[in-house]
């Protein structure tokens, strides 16, 4: 049936749900526009362009590493903490290898920087293996492997910073900050980390799409044991998916130290595993494994610090506060839309039964909370009661549409 | 039987299953197009047609599953819309799915009643009388799985009886049964046969697909022939014959194999001498002891014997891919070899077609053509990075060679019909050109028509000096296709015939002894 044949052929670029995620960016770009109170993007487009962009490249770099995990089919916890080791294993190496000028907020030179880099790249390595040993080895469930390094890393980065500053400066300290030139210049000039971001989405694509163990990772993710049969040595495509996850946290960190002139353990990077994990979702990957491309996954970064960009240039005070719930209502949000057609298609009701109706109240008091905290009571109150009729309505259409199924 | 009965009430009484117009499309097919068909109640209605002529898909419709695009469906006499299966089986209407639905880390018991659950006085989960029905039920069933075992530890022989058990708990009056014996051997088979009389003796009606004509022309009262979506016509079993169905079923005669010259042995491939596989957590203590057997280019050695017998675990074993600890020797080409993984099987020309294709075969999230190029993606190789034309064009010469009916050959794989499936897993295999094929059942829900041509493309592989070791759980083909057969019971190697020997009283006494 040759005439169906394209139908079924991966389309131009970028899929459909890909091309509304781009839509989406656009949206949420105009309404940011019309919307702020300060015209930021129209008065100072180059600024607003500069923080996007840095905030998305970092994010991104490791969003990308998440992708390729998720795409075979476990899930890293721990990039979060793998940031701050990073940071941590960088500064303490420029300590170790020149106490002098990092005392004295001096240049170090370049070859010492490099040699910390590697050694940051070389721990994101290490750690990439260990999660693969446990999983693999000792059959520890990937969330739980990945669970027990987000906790464990972040401390054991803050003792070996405790530790080597102890042993290398007069004062114990859980920071250190980096001063040196090469930093401040990765700090100064934002394609550096955009152009890394687009090196490596690049490379990424190229190895999902285009090579034999890129076709392993899908596999792999799709159904273990089958690829094992298929004669996949399917322990080494882990090993290379949580090394890759790993060594991409390892490298946002030195971005993350460059960006704040400090290696900070106990607090650098801190829940950024799940700002990752959520920019692949919102990207299209499965958390079951085996789906998932790299467009969808910079799509999804760039979107989500799109919507965080606009919150706070909209709201103005304390926008970070709110960063986690807009991530959160991202993510829902386009998990669900993504389904949208197929709902409607198989009879699905978004409120069915008594849990719907327990939803709906659920629902408007969220929302109207939200508001109220943002733009006063009144509003809330009003929000909330919208929300409800709305969501009334809604049930009300499904049952209509569908009556009660036939017993 | 009862059959009497029924020709006196036919006028009388609405039917059973009533669907008039039935279409459903799916994207790049129509599945069903204007099909029509009555079921009488009690019969045993028949529904035969090749891979991917719809039998699925309208037994799906039936029970819920899908929704169809158009036409109406009636069950006794009342116009009914299925939302989902649970309002189907308010109908009385119980499946047993063609692809095996079970919930692999629940136990028998709690599979067979998932969602009916049954509750003690204080509302708690009863396991005790759940696992008490369960045992009457495999109990009629006459088969030996305990109700507490792990679902997902049984072999899908075993998990197709534990389906037929979770429909029969149902007590539903229309049951649909797709393909239930696929992975049963003759004598599981027979016992289902016995269970299906009793439900009939009760005024079941019943709805069979399969593609063993043997078990059609024995149990059904009437025949409905599906081709490509369409109903071909409806007929009583006593009018026909298993040559006519099939006619209808492809459109053409199959043309009879042609009585060919015996091939020609080749050099010896494979030798294994004394293997034995222990299972410690077993009272037999193995699951395979002492078996030696030996493999020639050119030949096809048939692997015989029950559910259990260790015909899996032997090839398992050969590959690889099965636990280590077994001892003995395995000779490849006179050296001695233990691989650890299948990989090293891989590289040493070795392939194997294993027997549960869902679960052990098939990546579900990529499309047909990464299905089948997944073992040889290194020939499609430019300059280290893969090209889309390259590999196009080697599923393509895949897809031909094994007769895969699909939209495309980048339509998602869980699209296409269960034998389709299966043939572009052999497909699959085939194109790592190997020495030595393994094949678990490699036939298991594959039409007629294709069947003949699978063996068609063994045997001319075999002429070209592979050497092929198979299993089925159909023994006709064993017959057929073998040049030596070794039957297998309970994990020891009972007998070995070659072809002019062997006969099924024989091999059934032998694997049963
Ligand atoms: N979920 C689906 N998505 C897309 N196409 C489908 C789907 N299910 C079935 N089809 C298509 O509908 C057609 C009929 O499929 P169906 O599974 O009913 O065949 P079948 O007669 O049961 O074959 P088999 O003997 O191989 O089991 C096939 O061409 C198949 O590709
Ligand atoms: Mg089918």
């Amino acid at each position: 049936m040759p005439p169906h044949q394209d139908s079924f052929r991966q389309p131009f670029l970028l899929r459909r749900s890909e091309w509304a995620l781009v839509l989406a960016i656009v949206v949420a770009v105009g309404l940011t526009a019309l919307l702020d109170a300060n015209h930021s993007y129209a008065t100072r487009p180059l600024e607003s362009l500069r923080d996007i962009a840095r905030n998305t490249a970092l994010l991104g770099i490791f969003a990308l590493g998440a992708t390729v995990v998720i795409i075979a089919g476990g899930i890293d916890l721990s990039a979060g903490s793998m940031i701050a080791l990073s940071g941590t294993v960088c500064a303490t190496t420029m300590l170790a290898l020149a106490p002098v000028e990092m005392m004295g907020f001096k240049p170090v030179g370049p070859a010492v920087v490099a040699v910390a880099c590697a050694a940051s790249l070389l721990a994101g390595f290490l750690v990439g293996t260990l999660h693969s040993w446990l999983i693999t080895a000792i059959r520890l469930p990937p969330f739980i492997a990945t669970l027990a390094t987000l906790v464990g890393l972040r401390s054991f980065a803050r003792a070996l910073c405790e530790s080597a500053t102890s042993a290398l400066t007069p004062t114990k300290s859980a920071l250190v900050n980096v001063a040196d030139p090469l930093f401040k210049t990765v700090r100064d000039n934002v394609w550096i980390p955009v152009a890394m971001f687009g090196v490596l989405a690049c490379i990424t694509w190229l190895i999902l799409t285009r090579t034999v163990l890129g076709r392993h990772i899908g596999a792999l993710g799709g159904n273990e044991q089958a690829a094992r049969l298929a004669g996949i040595r399917t322990d080494n495509v882990k090993w290379f998916a949580y090394c890759f996850g790993a060594m991409t946290a390892a490298l946002a960190g030195l971005f993350y130290v460059a960006n704040e002139s400090v290696s900070a353990p106990v607090n650098q990077g801190r829940g950024h595993e799940l700002n990752a994990i959520a920019a692949a979702v919102v990207g299209g990957c499965s958390l079951a494994g085996g789906v998932g491309t790299v467009p969808g996954t910079v799509l999804g970064a760039i979107f989500l610090r799109v919507v965080i960009d606009a919150v706070s240039k909209i709201i103005k005070t304390g926008a970070d506060v709110y960063e986690g719930l807009i991530v959160g209502i991202v993510v829902v949000m386009a998990v669900t839309l993504g389904q949208v057609g197929q709902m409607a298609k198989g009879g699905r009701k978004l409120l069915p039964g008594s849990l719907g109706l327990c939803a709906i109240p659920t629902l408007a008091i969220l929302s109207g909370a939200i508001v109220a905290m943002t733009a006063g009571p009144r509003a809330g109150a009003s929000v909330a009661g919208a929300s409800v009729v709305l969501l009334w309505l809604l049930r009300a259409w499904e049952n209509s549409r569908t009556p009660a199924s036939s017993m | 039987m009862n059959h009497d009965n029924h020709e006196v009430k036919k006028d009388a009484a609405p039917h059973a299953v009533c669907m008039r117009g039935i279409t459903k499309r799916f994207p790049g097919v129509v599945a069903l197009e204007d099909m029509s068909l009555d079921v009488r109640p009690g019969e045993l209605h028949a529904i035969c047609g090749e891979n991917g002529a719809g039998k699925s898909t309208l037994v799906k419709i039936l029970s819920g599953v899908y929704q169809p695009d158009g036409g109406t469906l009636e069950i006794g006499g009342e116009m009914v819309r299925f939302v989902c299966t649970r309002d189907a089986e308010h109908a009385g209407v119980a499946i047993i799915h063609q692809e095996l639905a079970l919930v692999e880390e629940l136990s028998v018991a709690a599979n067979v009643f998932l969602g009916r659950e049954k509750r003690t006085a204080l509302g708690l989960v009863d396991d005790r009388a759940m696992a008490a029905e369960c045992a009457q039920l495999l109990e009629s069933l006459e088969c030996r799985i305990a109700p507490d075992v792990r679902t997902g530890n049984l072999r899908v022989g075993d998990q197709q009886l534990v389906e037929i058990a979770k429909a029969l708990s149902l007590h539903a009056s229309i049951v649909v049964m797709d393909e239930p014996t696929s992975a049963l051997t003759e004598s599981e088979s027979a016992r289902l046969e016995r269970t299906i009389a009793k439900l009939l003796a009760r005024g079941t009606t019943i709805l069979y697909i399969s593609h063993k004509m043997g078990e059609v022309f024995r149990l059904a009262d009437r025949i409905t022939v599906l081709r490509d979506g369409r109903h071909v016509r409806t007929v009583n079993r006593a009018d026909t014959s298993p040559e006519e169905i099939t006619g209808w079923m492809v459109g053409r005669k199959i043309a009879d194999r042609p009585a060919s010259a015996p091939r020609v042995r080749g050099k010896q491939l494979l030798e294994v001498r004394n293997l034995c596989l222990p299972w410690p957590e077993h009272p037999r203590g193995y699951r395979l002891s002492d078996i030696s057997l030996s493999l020639c280019a050119g030949e096809i050695l048939g692997v015989a014997g029950l559910m259990g017998a260790g015909r899996t675990e032997l090839l398992e074993t050969l590959f690889g891919a099965g636990q280590s600890n077994w001892t003995g020797d395995i000779l490849l080409e006179g050296r001695r070899v233990r691989f650890l993984h299948p990989r090293e099987a891989c590289d040493r020309r070795i392939a194997m077609v294993s027997e549960d294709r869902k679960r052990l075969g098939l990546f579900p999230d990529l499309d047909v053509a990464g299905n089948v190029s997944v073992c040889s993606l290194h020939e499609a190789l430019y300059g280290g990075l893969l090209s889309r034309s390259g590999e196009d064009a080697l599923v393509a010469g895949s897809v031909r060679e094994t007769g895969v009916k699909t939209p495309s050959l980048h339509a998602p794989i869980m699209g296409l019909s269960g034998g389709n499936q299966q043939k572009c897993i052999i497909g699959r295999w085939l194109l790592t050109r190997p020495d030595i094929l393994l094949l678990d059942d490699p036939t298991r829900g594959i039409d007629v028509g294709a069947k003949a041509e699978l063996y068609t493309l063994i045997d001319q592989l075999c002429r070209n000096g592979m050497g092929v070791i198979l299993t089925s759980s159909e023994l006709p083909e064993l017959l057929s296709l073998a040049d030596r057969i070794i039957v297998l019971a309970e994990g020891r190697l009972t007998a070995e015939f070659s072809r002019s020997e062997a006969t099924e009283a024989k091999i059934m006494a032998a694997a049963t002894g």
